[in-house]
């Protein structure tokens, strides 16, 4: 793993300089049942596809971002910020 | 032994000797030799013995790739002797041989080769089963090649380099450097990675053609005048990454270079031929044989037979005649008429063999005769020589292109489809299908224009340019595709495919008639291409091969995956040393000059002790004891909505947290498992100081950001832990020791437990907070870092006449196990919820939403299978292994997270798992330690000052 990712603060950089933070995934509504907790917690959706996912930005601007990448090829078609405000618990 | 006449191309300096020895002889080359060179000038032939039959083997490629030359220099195994510079005083030794290179008692293998079939020691070794152990030493004796010697100072070998680029060129040969020249003359910042000492390639070394050359030595003249181009030379690229990322192995410097574009203008691997002995010392490939003399002035034999197929092996034949190497046979796979060079050599007095090729070569220890024979496997004659030349076959060198996921598609027009080049990669000159000096530097200077352009954008000149080195590219010659057969027909049970590995077409058809019948199986089973050349010699043979056994064509055959590295890497490069910061607190230097003894606590350095922890513990439980938490990590949250994050944060409140008090956090995933501990103390109403352990600020900065992102809320964090120096002052006059240097007011009215506090101490603006982790009145000071050093010495002078003591972090942790305190993550793993962990009392379930609530709640209501208890052994001294099991009935049922042995209460003590059945105050557990087990009591209370009374005082 050797790609680069634009980060929406500081440009393109070394993947090293990230923490990958998971696939985004959306926070169960609070006294949701059992089962859509353990799938929030314990299931990845794991797709061979391009999935949005957090990264944090740990050697420069200490800034948790968004990222559409494809896992096959590690292409990085787009990098944004979190837009709306239930965006971190979505 | 004589050299050739000088020539330009040459890269020896006959007027610098350079002495060295080899298995203990003596021996001469001269400065801009290689290992290689040297020996074979004095007339050295054999330089190892092989893999697994310890057959003889000589210079095979003199381009670092084969295996055939691997020496130990100076103690390093496994060094390349052909491309290995002389040095003086260097001393060189032949590997996996014994007692020497040319009487190896292990060469027996080779006449009893019929017992060691493929996979033969999957087969043989297996039963009885139990013997395997025997066998595995045995064979581990017998197998690899050289021997590691440690060295005393393992490290400091390599060192790494982080490269940028615009343009990455590979292959310093004629492409390469047009490349290089074209794309800095459009703006762009060029690297070109060579794995030569000078710049050239193959065209360097050209004996008879002296304009070739002066083309070459030119490029070559204006790269080394060109600032926009950094030279790597001697240095391998070993694999092209994602996004243009290159590894670069620069002798003793581990590179990563990154580049915009990457050129591959790599040229062509030659390729060996199969046939009978077509290992032994005097069967070399042409280029090879050209390097010798061209590079070296080394006449690489005195009667040689040529092997071609095309008409660049006649050239071979030329430059070997030109060279004072009688050519005795040109045998050519072809049939038809003579070329113009032909003609020359039979001119000459060479016997032209046409239709033919090599089917044996005989001699013992090195060739002295070839037998020549029809395609068909028909021995027609046979032929005295030392030399036998094999130029049948080469494939572009695309390694890296490979690696990167492209292939190499030709379109009708002869040109590199670029759709199946991986993006970003360009490919030049012979890896570009091109053919001819003047097509390959036009291909090269193509290459590198379009790299700059796709890097400066549209310039009109530039995309001018590179129209017109299209249609100049277009006039000239392509290689024409008649791949030749690199298989002489023949039987026999030496015919080498693999030369690294051993491994013969006859140990291939074995393993097809098991049913290793698919590339990528026949590999690994056979091990074929699987040796320290990667491929370079044997891979296109091993398809051939693979093809004829099982009656497909060579495209059906197809491929095996291609992975870094493309040219062995030492590990000691891939290790090479980093960035590898550690932290040092504001107060370190005093801890060292106390004569502390330090601890590495991630990236940190602590005291661990100064003297002599049972002391360290004294003074803190009788008078009073500093210890440097400046470690710990620090965060303050600021804004309106800090108090409902942090209640958003924690199982337990913080929005009635009142301003001047701290209360105990404790920080849970959604899933209810802790995650850290620490304090909270609001300095005001919209101002909170955050403590983590020492290990966690990063995770618990970067959670706390992640629930933050997206905005929303109005709270902001920022890791104020390098800031801010902390001490903590603990013990029964810690009191009076800061009254004293203080003008807040430290009564306990004023200052109650857990109250917080800004003031100055020793003069020095502080956050003092009365807290503690070791059971007695503690105060915690935070001041600005640059007052630590002296906040330390003013305490400890203060402290003087009371008997204060530095302590470390082992008189720490006695003296909180002491007390019962959990470390999280230490006593607690990744399925402890708070309740298990004694921390019940910190969970609010009554509070709105807040991170694993809903866990949390489930959690309660469930039974506890295992609780976290304390527990002192009856009657050891020792304290138990953290990890150690707790058994019952024989059988392990829970386990110690933290032992020690306390001096104040003369007994070990410690905490662990049990099952909730045994967790009860006095019941008796059994712990396992040294293979017997102990008797040990549980205790179900703070084993110091139970009550509290001590830190409330």
């Amino acid at each position: 793993m050797s790609f680069l990712l634009r980060c929406p603060q500081c440009g393109p950089r070394e993947v090293y300089e990230f923490r990958w933070g998971g696939e985004q995934s959306r926070r169960p509504e609070p006294d949701a049942a059992g089962e859509a907790w353990t799938r929030y917690l314990y299931l990845r959706r794991n797709e061979a596809a391009s999935q949005r996912e957090w990264w944090y930005h740990r050697a420069g601007c200490r800034r948790w971002f968004l990222a559409v990448r494809d896992t096959r090829s590690n292409e990085v078609a787009r990098t944004f910020w979190p837009a709306s405000p239930e965006e971190p618990t979505a | 032994m004589s050299r050739l006449p000088a020539h330009p191309g040459q890269r020896i300096d006959r007027s610098r000797p350079i002495a060295f020895t080899f298995d203990g002889r003596a021996y001469t080359g001269f400065a801009g030799d290689t290992v290689g060179s040297a020996l074979y000038a004095a007339g050295v032939r054999v330089f190892s013995r092989s893999f697994k039959y310890h057959r003889p083997r000589g210079l095979l490629c003199v381009r670092g790739y084969c295996a055939n030359c691997l020496v130990n220099v100076d103690g390093v195994p496994n060094v390349r002797a052909c491309t290995e510079p002389v040095r003086t005083g260097q001393r060189v030794v032949a590997q996996h041989a014994w007692p020497s290179l040319e009487h190896d008692a292990l060469a027996v293998v080779d006449k009893l080769g019929f017992l060691l079939p493929v996979g033969f020691y999957y087969k043989t070794f297996i039963h009885p089963r139990r013997l395997w152990p025997m066998y595995e030493r045995m064979l581990r004796t017998c197998a690899g090649l050289g021997r590691i010697t440690f060295p005393d100072e393992p490290e400091g070998e390599y060192e790494r380099a982080n490269l940028f680029a615009d343009v990455a060129v590979v292959g310093g040969g004629a492409a390469g450097m047009a490349a290089a020249l074209e794309a800095a003359r459009a703006g762009a910042r060029v690297t070109l990675v060579d794995d030569q000492p000078e710049l050239g390639g193959r065209w360097r070394y050209r004996t008879r053609e002296r304009h070739v050359g002066d083309v070459v030595r030119d490029l070559a003249a204006e790269i080394a005048g060109d600032d926009r181009i950094r030279v790597l030379g001697e240095a391998t690229a070993f694999g092209l990454y994602e996004d243009g990322l290159l590894g670069v192995l620069e002798r003793h410097r581990f590179g990563r270079l990154r580049a915009g574009r990457v050129v591959v203008a790599a040229g062509m691997l030659e390729h060996p031929l199969v046939f009978e002995n077509n290992d032994l010392p005097g069967v070399m490939l042409g280029g090879a044989a050209q390097r010798l003399a061209g590079l070296f002035g080394i006449a690489p034999g005195r009667a040689s037979v040529v092997v071609v197929a095309d008409e660049r092996g006649v050239e071979v034949a030329l430059d070997l005649r030109a060279a004072g190497v009688v050519v005795t046979a040109l045998v050519d796979a072809r049939e038809g008429a003579d070329s113009a060079a032909v003609a020359s050599l039979r001119d000459g007095g060479t016997t032209i063999l046409r239709g033919s090729t090599v089917l044996a070569a005989r001699g013992s220890g090195r060739v002295e005769r070839a037998v020549i024979g029809d395609l068909a496997g028909n021995a027609a004659c046979e032929m005295s020589c030392d030399l036998i030349c094999v130029t049948v076959g080469a494939a572009p060198a695309t390694a890296l292109v490979a690696q990167a996921g492209g292939t190499l598609r030709f379109g009708a027009d002869g040109n590199v489809a670029a759709d199946a080049l991986p993006a970003g990669v360009l490919v030049a000159g012979e890896v570009a299908g091109v053919e001819g000096l003047d097509g390959i530097v036009a291909s090269g200077q193509l290459a590198g224009a379009e790299a700059a352009l796709a890097l400066v954008g549209g310039d009109i000149r530039l995309s001018r340019r590179i129209d017109e080195l299209r249609d100049e590219l277009a006039s000239r010659p392509k290689r024409t595709h008649a791949p030749c057969p690199g298989v002489a027909p023949g039987r026999s049970s030496k015919r080498f495919v693999c030369l690294c590995e051993d491994v013969t077409d006859k140990d291939m058809k074995q393993a097809v008639t098991e049913g290793f019948d698919h590339l990528e199986t026949l590999k690994r089973y056979t091990t074929v291409t699987m040796g320290p050349c990667q491929g370079k010699m044997c891979h296109r043979l091993s398809i051939e091969v693979c093809a004829d056994l099982t009656g497909r064509t060579v495209e059906e055959t197809g491929t095996t995956t291609a992975r870094p590295p493309a040219q062995p890497v030492p590990l000691g490069a891939l290790a090479a040393r980093s960035a590898d910061p550690w932290k040092l607190t504001p107060t370190h230097h005093q801890h060292v000059e106390a004569g502390a003894e330090l601890m590495d606590m991630g990236a940190w350095k602590r005291p661990l002790r100064y003297t002599s922890v049972d002391e360290e513990c004294r003074a803190v439980r009788e008078t009073v004891g500093i210890i440097d938490v400046s470690t710990l990590g620090k965060l303050e949250v600021v804004g309106r909505d800090a108090a409902t994050f942090l209640d958003w944060l924690h199982p337990n409140r913080f929005s009635d947290l009142a301003v001047g008090r701290a209360r105990y956090r404790i920080m849970c995933d959604d899933a209810g498992i802790v995650l850290d501990d620490g304090i909270v103390a609001r300095l005001a109403d919209d101002r909170f100081l955050v403590t983590t352990a020492t290990g966690t600020i990063d995770a618990v900065d970067q959670w706390l950001e992640w629930w933050l992102a997206g905005g929303g809320r109005c709270a902001h964090v920022a890791n104020v832990t390098g800031s801010l120096a902390a001490v903590n002052v603990a013990g029964p006059r810690s009191r009076e020791l800061l009254a004293g240097l203080t003008d807040v007011d430290l009564a306990p009215a004023a200052l109650p437990y857990l109250g917080a506090r800004t003031g100055r101490v020793a003069g020095v603006p502080s956050i003092l907070l009365r807290i503690g982790f070791v059971g007695e009145l503690g105060f915690e000071i935070h001041c600005p870092a640059d007052y630590g050093e002296f906040m330390w010495s003013a305490l400890l002078a203060a402290g003087a006449p009371l008997g204060i003591r530095a302590f470390g972090v082992e008189a720490q942790r006695v003296l909180r196990l002491e007390k019962g305190h959990v470390i999280v993550s230490q006593d607690t793993d990744a399925l402890t919820t708070p309740f298990a962990a004694g921390l019940g009392a910190l969970v609010h379930l009554d509070k709105p939403d807040f991170i694993g609530r809903d866990a949390l709640r489930a959690a309660q209501t469930r039974p506890l299978a295992e609780r976290l208890v304390g527990f002192e052994m009856a009657d050891s001294a020792t304290p138990p292994g953290e990890g150690a099991a707790i058994v019952a009935d024989g059988r392990p049922v829970g386990r110690v997270t933290s032992a020690k042995r306390s001096g104040w209460l003369g007994r070990v003590i410690g905490l662990a798992w049990v099952p909730t059945a045994l967790a009860r105050h006095g019941a008796t557990v059994e712990v396992r330690m040294n293979g017997a087990t102990a008797p040990a009591r549980v205790v179900l209370q703070p084993f110091y000052d139970p009550d509290g009374a001590r830190v409330r005082s």
